[in-house]
């Protein structure tokens, strides 16, 4: 016997179910808010019918899958096509930095943290969808640290939208 | 002051001087191959520059397998299965691009399909798709701008899907960039203002947008004051071979230089300025730089105060104060576009690059889907575009 011993690294559990759990909640709240936001609908009615988005964590994930169905965004858990857009975090300590969220995804592309798969200017039109989806969940001192400008969205209506995800939308994807 | 992470690659040898271009034998053995496929275009060809290349192969033991001058203006997806194709039945075993961006990108594709021994580019589009280390690869820039040779990047135009395909791999840098004076020198002064603008932008754009880092902030720093230095040189007088090697050399350090710390919101309007209206890339560069840098102006002060050195040199540096800096940069950089409008006709607005008004909607469209734009200081909406728009127009 070898007086060299293998070692199997295992896995980051907690940061792994963490990155997960806000995976489950950013698909939840894509879902809702691409049906009650104007401009979200908007670009995503660009987007194919049929159209698949990926955020996976490279390389044993977890992952998130979105597909365009009815003109509308659907968080799903499996697909039997190759994704149309890819956004591969390159290790769970890089997902678990931009999904918690402690950087955002201008700083995070800056720093090499992901790499994206297929149509650029889909993938501009994702992060925008972001911006604003971010602007909802998080509060104003959150988001200045996560992109470069907080979309223009009255208190009111961020308050609002906050406060029906949370309590509605999270749970039942409506 | 240093980033929180960064990253930073270049392994291409740089081969610069007068005769550098004889040193091509020599390097392909010690890249153990000897029979290169050479990838062209015609205006390289007309220009004279393929003799002088193949004259460089005199009393070596290479046979170069075929010279392939048909690149279009566009890489694109069936020229490169086209190249693959002669590649492969004059059995070559290295590939040698001698032109500017078309050429080069052309190539890395060329470069792709032949290792991995495929027909379908597709496979491979996107970051890090390529897995093995490709052919021996070699570039002798005919313009002093792309900075190609430096560059990780391919864009290939898919005909049959009407998408521009992006490949993004530290595998397609070559091996070795190639910078002889002799193959710029033919370059007439508008092209020369127009590429050598476009240089200055790479430069300018990596050292002030996100991706900055410390390593690629001294290439590009270097890039800006040689190109200061020589852009009104080489205009003035293209066979001035001090000037042209300059500039040359600062196209490939300004190529390393955005490789490592992406350009933003001047390239993102520029490369839909060309899709839209066809305005040509430097030129397109040339036009924005001064309206971008001021819509960023807020977040890039202090790296456009330090560049004010490089630009403008160290008398004009210690006498504009502080924070008059970035502005001064600005101004000076329109005194320079002026200087070009002079003496090569380079256009200083979109209006004399051919652009009407009823394009700018469709360019700021196409503007702020541009991934380039991701690295900009400033956010960009539809709106921002447009008054950037109508202010360059």
């Amino acid at each position: 016997m070898s007086e060299f011993k293998t070692y199997k690294p295992g896995r980051k559990w907690f940061k792994t179910i963490v990155c997960k759990v806000v995976m489950v909640i950013l698909g939840r709240a894509f879902q809702v808010f691409s049906k009650h936001d104007h401009e979200i609908l908007r670009e995503v009615s660009a987007w194919p019918e049929g159209f698949i988005l990926e955020l996976n964590v490279l390389p044993l994930g977890p992952k998130l899958l979105l597909s365009k169905e009815d003109g509308k965004i659907k968080a799903v858990g499996k697909i039997e096509k190759k994704p149309d857009l890819s956004v591969n975090f390159k290790n769970i300590e890089s997902a678990f930095l931009i999904l918690t969220p402690l950087m955002g995804v201008p700083q995070g592309f800056a720093e090499h943290r992901f790499i994206v798969i297929g149509d650029v200017a889909k993938a501009m039109a994702f992060t925008r969808c972001l911006n604003r989806i971010l602007a909802y969940l998080y509060p104003d001192f959150l988001c200045k640290n996560l992109m470069r400008r907080i979309p223009e969205i009255s208190f009111q209506k961020r308050m609002a939208k906050r406060l029906y995800f949370y309590t509605i939308g999270l749970v039942t994807g409506l | 002051m240093l980033p929180s992470y960064y990253e930073f690659y270049n392994p291409v040898k740089i081969i610069s001087g007068a005769k550098a271009l004889d040193n091509i034998p020599y390097e392909l053995e010690l890249l153990n191959a000897k029979r290169p496929l050479v990838v062209t275009d015609k205006g390289v060809e007309n220009a004279g520059l393929i003799k002088i290349f193949i004259n460089a192969f005199k009393n070596s033991d290479m046979e170069i397998g075929a010279i392939y001058s048909d690149v279009p203006p566009d890489s694109s997806n069936s020229v490169v299965k086209d190249i693959a194709r002669v590649y492969r039945e004059k059995n070559c075993d290295s590939l040698i691009a001698v032109g500017g961006g078309s050429p080069i990108d052309t190539a890395k594709g060329v470069n792709i399909l032949v290792t991995e021994n495929s027909n379908d580019l597709m496979e491979f589009e996107g970051a890090d798709r390529l897995k093995k280390p490709l052919k021996p690869f070699i570039v002798v820039p005919t313009t002093a701008g792309t900075g190609s040779e430096a560059t990780l990047v391919a864009v290939i135009y898919n005909e049959e899907k009407n998408v521009k395909m992006e490949f993004i791999s530290g595998y397609l840098l070559p091996n070795a960039a190639v910078i002889d004076p002799k193959m710029t020198e033919t370059m007439p002064p508008k092209i020369t203002a127009a590429t050598g603008m476009d240089a200055l932008t790479h430069a300018v754009e990596a050292y002030t947008c996100l991706q900055k880092n410390p390593i690629s902030d001294a290439y590009a720093f270097s890039a800006i004051k040689i190109i200061s230095q020589n852009i009104l040189d080489a205009v003035k007088n293209g066979k001035d071979q001090k000037a042209r090697l300059n500039m040359a050399n600062a196209a490939t350090m300004a190529g390393i230089a955005f490789s490592n710390s992406m350009v933003g919101g001047v390239h993102a309007l520029g490369h839909s300025a060309g899709a839209v209206a066809k305005v040509p890339h430097g030129v397109a560069m040339s036009v924005f730089l001064p309206y971008g840098l001021e819509y960023n102006i807020e977040k890039i002060k202090d790296s456009l105060s330090d560049l004010l050195m490089a630009l403008s040199g160290p008398e004009v540096f210690a006498d504009t104060p502080k924070d008059k800096r970035a502005l001064k940069f600005i101004e000076d950089l329109r005194v320079l576009q002026k200087k070009l409008y002079d003496e090569a006709g380079l256009p200083m607005t979109l209006k004399e690059a051919g652009v009407t008004e009823d394009m700018l909607g469709t360019i700021a469209s196409k503007a702020i889907n541009d991934g380039a734009l991701m690295m900009n200081p400033e956010e960009m909406s539809h709106d921002d575009a447009m008054k950037i728009l109508k202010k360059a127009f």
